[in-house]
């Protein structure tokens, strides 16, 4: 009995000095919400980083050594905390996250006390870059370039393709009154005001919202003819559908990602959803041709997943690992003050990545070369109509 | 003028579902004495049935709800029989974690089985809107209303004229001197739960025209029905009908004179002044 305990022991010893002595992986923390409400854009989102690191990693790893992901399921801003502390007490080089705003905003602050780099591949709330925080960077645009961005792709584009001119507009501006539509809404607002526009209503409303019958009357009775949304899923089928039902058919409706950019969304609308617009990141329909790297991040997705992708957030944040993970290997260190002056130093004209984004971090980590794709659907498929190059349709006007 | 009409109309209607989700919920608790936590998630299932049924078979919601019914009927008595029972003398707040465990079960169980997507069961009749002179009314939202009535008519009728109906009455007024009385108390919990579970069934195939089904449907109602609940009174059957239509007009009212984000708070404020003044709700009356 003893001398079966004592080979058990030697044996276990063996196996853990193995195991440590194996080649020193690096370790990244993954925090994302893989479970709850979140879960469907959550899980997509990992995935782009998770083919990011896949890739490295065939390829030889991070200077040599594979990466090793520490998954984190953040469901809520308090999990998303406690969750990035036990990322943090585990050693990881760096945290990669999280596609809602609400979890990265919450669970960067415990990164930035430990010292770690947090590496924000997805949420666009744009508080989260403005607390002077050193080891935070961002790979995608922000909220503030959200709203500027609908309304230039309004003035530039749609509406002169509309025949409108601003004097023929009034704009209503409907949105939920989380911390995502809050943000869009406000810059969306000042923005129409600088060039020119007429906002007849703003209109706040819960995302669990079951009726938006009384907000539809309204923008009906304010004469409004274009509608600038920043909705989730289940708020812009609402929305469509009790707009139909009341009657109520603006020249144009505008979205800023969220609902407006996912299949179900559209199938559930029906043919109600073509024509109308939407801005969001990069969705996986783009031109090749202006993003060298797309067919083999689908080719990837396609073989390790099985489907396709289900939006565009898991090619926005395989893009941004990617870029995250190069400046890394310049670093040569995991070094946090060492990483923040490789990423600070990294910069790519657009047009060579995957989803044709550049790079240039500024101060506060915000890549400042990063955009939203302007998108239309036609037949129930969301076309890329802008920028030139990497789009693959022209914007149809139904006047 | 035209618009207060318009709204009036909408938010009659839109309470037509609220009494049904209420109805249950307020006979779940009258009877059984539960706070039944997880009602949202029995909706959300009923209306992942309704529409597993319409894709599968082709068969209408309408249609659809009546087997979902059944399903739910025996899911509310199993779930009375095998959770709720055991804990009967325990602590409310025992009976009140058991449904909440319930809740989050369904919740992720639907999680893993259908995926956080978006599905909208495939129905032509209930969608559209026909005009009533010169106010739109919803043709779904009007044959859930009307129905909603139907069930609470048969409800009331159930209660007052059948053996079963007095015996749910008898325990809901006291458990111990209706078993004295030779009334099974159990299995008159099973039905009380399972008609209640029944009647959210008939709400899901009702809702699947105007609603897509997702994981966490059921949140964006139940919470609203307990407020009705509880301000029509816990247990009455005029309260839950009442408390539905006046928070249906409250809400759509609210909703365009106010602002589209403070429905809730006038209709939270009114519900706080009215306990303050009956603390047992509109038509509740003081129980042990």
């Amino acid at each position: 009995m003893f001398k079966i305990k004592k080979l058990a022991v030697v044996l276990g010893a063996c196996g853990v000095l193995a195991s440590s002595v194996a080649w020193a992986d690096v370790k990244v923390g993954a925090l994302f919400p893989f479970s709850g409400a979140l879960a469907l854009l959550g899980q997509e989102s990992y995935r782009g980083l998770e083919l990011a690191v896949n890739e490295i990693n065939a390829a030889g790893g991070l200077n040599g050594e594979k990466i090793q992901i520490i998954k984190a399921d953040a469901v809520d801003p308090t999990q998303a905390v406690s969750e990035t502390k036990r990322l943090t007490s585990s050693n990881v080089a760096a945290v990669f996250g999280s596609y809602a705003s609400g979890i990265s905003y919450a669970a960067t602050p415990v990164t930035e006390l430990a010292g770690v780099p947090y590496f924000e591949l997805g949420a666009t709330a744009h508080k989260i870059t403005t607390r002077n925080y050193k080891y935070l960077f961002r790979s995608n645009p922000n909220t503030a370039l959200y709203g500027v961005s609908v309304v230039n792709a309004l003035h530039e584009m749609i509406a002169p393709g509309m025949g409108l001119s601003p004097k023929d507009i009034k704009i209503g501006i409907i949105h939920e009154d989380g911390p995502y539509g809050t943000d869009v809404a406000a810059t969306e607002k000042q923005r129409a005001a600088e060039l020119g526009y007429t906002v007849a209503e703003v209109l706040p409303y819960s995302a669990k919202t079951v009726d938006l019958s009384s907000l539809i009357l309204r923008l009906k009775g304010a004469g409004v003819n274009v509608v600038l949304q920043t909705a989730y899923q289940n708020d812009a089928i609402l929305y469509f559908n009790q707009a139909k039902s009341a009657g109520f058919t603006p020249k144009v409706v505008i979205g800023a990602g969220g609902g407006y950019s996912l299949a179900d969304t559209a199938k559930a609308v029906g043919p109600g959803m073509n024509g109308v617009f939407d801005l969001d990141f990069p969705q996986s329909s783009i031109n090749p041709a202006g993003a060298p790297g797309l067919d083999k991040f689908l080719e990837a997705y396609k073989s390790t997943y099985k489907s396709d992708p289900q939006s565009g957030h898991s090619l926005t944040n395989y893009v941004g690992a990617k870029a995250f993970f190069e400046a890394m290997a310049q670093a040569k260190s995991t070094d946090a003050d060492k990483i923040r002056a490789a990423v600070l130093a990294y910069k790519k004209p657009g047009g060579q990545s995957a989803n044709g984004w550049g790079f240039d971090f500024g101060e506060d980590g915000q890549n400042k070369a990063s955009t939203f794709y302007v998108m239309q659907w036609q037949d129930n498929k969301l076309v890329t109509i802008a920028p030139k190059d990497l789009a693959l349709g022209k914007p149809v006007f139904n006047k | 003028m035209d618009i207060f009409i318009q709204l009036l109309i909408n938010g009659l209607l839109l309470g037509g579902a609220y009494i049904i989700i209420s109805l249950g919920l307020t006979l779940i608790f009258g009877v059984v004495r539960v706070v039944n936590f997880a009602h949202g998630e029995f909706l959300m299932v009923g209306m992942y049935l309704v529409y597993l049924i319409a894709t599968q078979f082709g068969v209408h919601p309408y249609l659809g709800l009546i087997p979902v019914a059944v399903i739910l009927f025996a899911l509310g008595a199993l779930t009375q029989k095998c959770i709720i029972q055991p804990l009967l003398n325990a602590d409310e707040h025992i009976q009140i974690f058991a449904t909440v465990g319930v809740s989050t079960i369904l919740l992720n169980l639907a999680l893993v089985v259908f995926g956080a997507n978006v599905l909208r069961a495939p129905a032509d009749l209930g969608t559209h809107a026909v005009m009533v002179g010169t106010f739109t009314v919803v043709t779904g939202q009007l044959i859930t209303f009307i129905i909603a009535i139907v069930l609470a008519v048969l409800l009331h009728v159930f209660m007052h004229r059948t053996y079963l109906g007095r015996a749910l009455r008898a325990v809901a007024q006291h458990r111990y001197a209706a078993l004295l009385m030779g009334v099974n108390v159990n299995t008159v919990y099973c039905i009380a739960f399972g008609l209640g579970t029944a009647f959210v069934g008939i709400a899901a195939g009702l809702l699947a025209p105007q609603y897509p089904v997702f994981p966490t449907v059921g949140t964006y109602f139940v919470l609203t029905a307990f407020v009705i609940v509880v301000l029509g009174g816990m247990g009455s059957l005029y309260g839950a009908v009442a408390g539905s239509l006046i928070i249906g007009v409250v809400d759509t009212l609210a909703g365009y004179y106010i602002a589209p984000d403070l429905k809730e708070v006038v209709y939270f404020g009114i519900f706080l002044l009215i306990l303050v003044l009956r603390p047992n709700g509109l038509f509740g009356t003081s129980t042990e």
